[in-house]
């Protein structure tokens, strides 16, 4: 649940958010994301009003990456065919053929970066890649189109420690070569701590506190562990 | 018997094709079947009588069909309804519909010319049906290939496999599950529409059973031709439809009389459910015993063999693969 909570995020915010089990982190993001409506207030999306609009609707300007690395990839489809998905300039409902080599060609070197193999594995049905090679397709397809605002919802945390330090390096990569707003729920206060221009903590539903820049840079995990305790 | 089969096998190709959409691509059971394949019948039968030709009053069933997807697409989309209800609703609400078109329970055609008789008359009927079925299967299967190689296409097998992620990636779910339902009844009451001229008429009774009928061809299908490519897929029903035909002609010189060929049906849908079951039960134990049997010349240890046998799930035709 969420009380009166006013947040404005600026272009080019990478904002880490921290909170305890039952704060509000992920009904703030899903509220954003538009999974849940709010009952009251209002919701700007880059300068147009979503409060009441559909997830879909809302994809035209922002991108998410689930927890679950199921969730963010349609196992049944291929590599292509779920990158193909991601590029949100083709509309859904043309009729348009969607294969080419070309766009194969351009899709493998998008995956090159990655350092997984995908790039030979375009064609393979995603259910069989790993948790980690799934995650990292999630956060290309959700940063494909350069979304106003990318949500990453925990988005490291049902990887194993090393794949979940390499999302998380490839994410501060992709953020930072395409300049994008992004706002991170977090469980792990260390990553909140290294990435990110500014990091809000959500209790009982309200934000308890909001820092940038250099104060945020100062902030110590101590600290936060104090703020956590109140 | 095997050329009556595969005939009689083409014409019930598109009702295979129809469930295998809903079934297959969108994952929803859709109960619609039960009403839209005597919906195309009446609707091309009455169109005939009325002076249609046979290759408009089909198009017309078809059309139809594709309305009676568009209802329950509403009723499972914007009322929320689970789409089990959604389809038992819209079937039931058919029944009516197809009596008022009807205005009887039986409507025999008279002296109309059907689309096998578009063919040379001194071809046989059996003929005459497999040229008949092999067009129109053919242009189904040709352009739901077609349809699937379309980002449209893409987004409708999305939908079907994560709903959560096609909305996140600006995909309008409610579009395309309305728009797979319309698709799946259209193809399956132009398989009415085509039943209706090969035997004659149209009968409000003849959409009992068929929802079972095409999800046992489904199955049947899947287990002789199994493959990723959406040709592939789109072939495997078309044989299933001929290889459920088949079975059914094979029970009935073995004496059933008609009335049993509805338990006959259910019975072979139970057997096409299990039979996967069973045999990724028995391949899982073998490898089990082969595996066993290299770790067994190291170590004799007998004791994780039944551990090991409980963890091995078997997984069926009609579970879904992990997401």
């Amino acid at each position: 649940m969420l009380k009166n909570v006013s947040l404005t995020i600026e272009p080019g915010d990478f904002v880490s958010v921290i909170g305890n089990n039952g704060a509000g982190k992920s009904t703030l993001l899903n509220t954003i994301a538009g999974t849940l409506t709010a009952d009251a207030g209002d919701l700007t999306l880059a300068g147009h009003s979503v409060t009441k609009k559909s997830v879909a609707y809302r994809a035209k300007w922002l991108s998410r990456v689930f927890q679950d690395p199921k969730m963010g990839t349609a196992g049944e489809l291929s590599v292509a065919q779920n990158l193909t998905l991601a590029q949100r300039h083709t509309h859904s409902m043309s009729l348009h053929l969607y294969r080419n080599a070309q766009q194969e060609a351009a899709y493998q070197d998008l995956l090159r970066p990655l350092q997984m193999g995908l790039e030979d594995r375009l064609t393979t049905q995603v259910k069989y890649l790993s948790g980690g090679q799934r995650q990292a397709l999630s956060l290309l397809m959700a940063t494909l189109s350069h979304p106003e605002l990318l949500l990453l919802d925990e988005h490291t945390a049902a990887l194993d420690p090393q794949t979940s330090a390499k999302v998380m390096e490839l994410t501060q990569k992709i953020v930072e070569t395409n300049h994008l707003t992004t706002m991170m729920i977090t469980h792990k206060m260390s990553d909140a701590l290294t990435y990110g221009n500014r990091l809000v903590m959500v209790q009982d539903g309200q934000v308890k506190l909001d820092v940038c820049g250099a104060e945020k840079q100062n902030l110590r995990q101590d600290e936060l562990m104090a703020l956590f305790a109140e | 018997m095997l050329i009556t089969s595969i005939g009689q096998g083409l014409l019930w190709a598109p009702l295979v094709i129809g469930v295998f959409i809903t079934f297959r691509i969108l994952d929803i059971p859709d109960l619609t079947t039960e009403g839209s394949f005597p919906l195309g019948a009446a609707v091309t039968v009455s169109a005939m009588l009325s002076g249609q030709s046979a290759v408009t009053a089909s198009l017309l069933g078809f059309l139809a069909g594709c309305v009676a997807g568009w209802v329950t697409g509403i009723l499972d989309t914007k009322l929320h309804m689970p789409s089990l209800l959604a389809g038992i609703l819209t079937m039931t609400g058919l029944y009516s519909v197809n009596m008022h078109i009807m205005g009887k329970s039986n409507v025999p055609l008279l002296s109309q010319k059907v689309l096998t008789n578009y063919l040379p008359a001194t071809w046989s009927v059996d003929l005459q049906t497999i040229v008949v079925g092999a067009l129109v299967t053919g242009v189904v299967v040709a352009v739901l290939i077609w349809l699937f190689k379309t980002r449209l296409g893409l987004s409708l097998m999305a939908t079907g496999n994560n709903a959560a992620m096609s909305s996140a990636n600006g995909i309008y779910t409610d579009r395309m599950v309305i728009i797979g339902y319309m698709v799946s009844n259209g193809c399956i009451a132009l398989s009415g529409a085509l039943i209706a001229q090969s035997n004659g008429y149209a009968d409000i009774g003849m959409g009992i059973g068929t929802i079972v009928i095409g999800l046992a061809s489904v199955l049947v299908g899947e287990i002789f031709l199994r493959g990723r490519q959406i040709w592939l897929r789109l072939s495997a029903m078309v044989l299933g439809a001929i290889i459920y035909r088949y079975l059914l002609t094979v029970a009935m010189g073995l004496g059933f009389p008609v009335d049993d060929l509805k338990i006959l049906s259910a019975g072979i849908l139970v057997i096409v459910i299990c039979l996967p079951i069973i045999r990724n039960k028995y391949r899982t134990r073998q490898q089990l015993k082969r595996y066993l049997k290299q770790l067994g010349a190291d170590e004799h240890e007998a004791e994780p063999i039944s551990s090991l046998k409980r963890q091995a799930s078997p997984e069926g035709l009609l579970s879904r693969d992990t997401k």
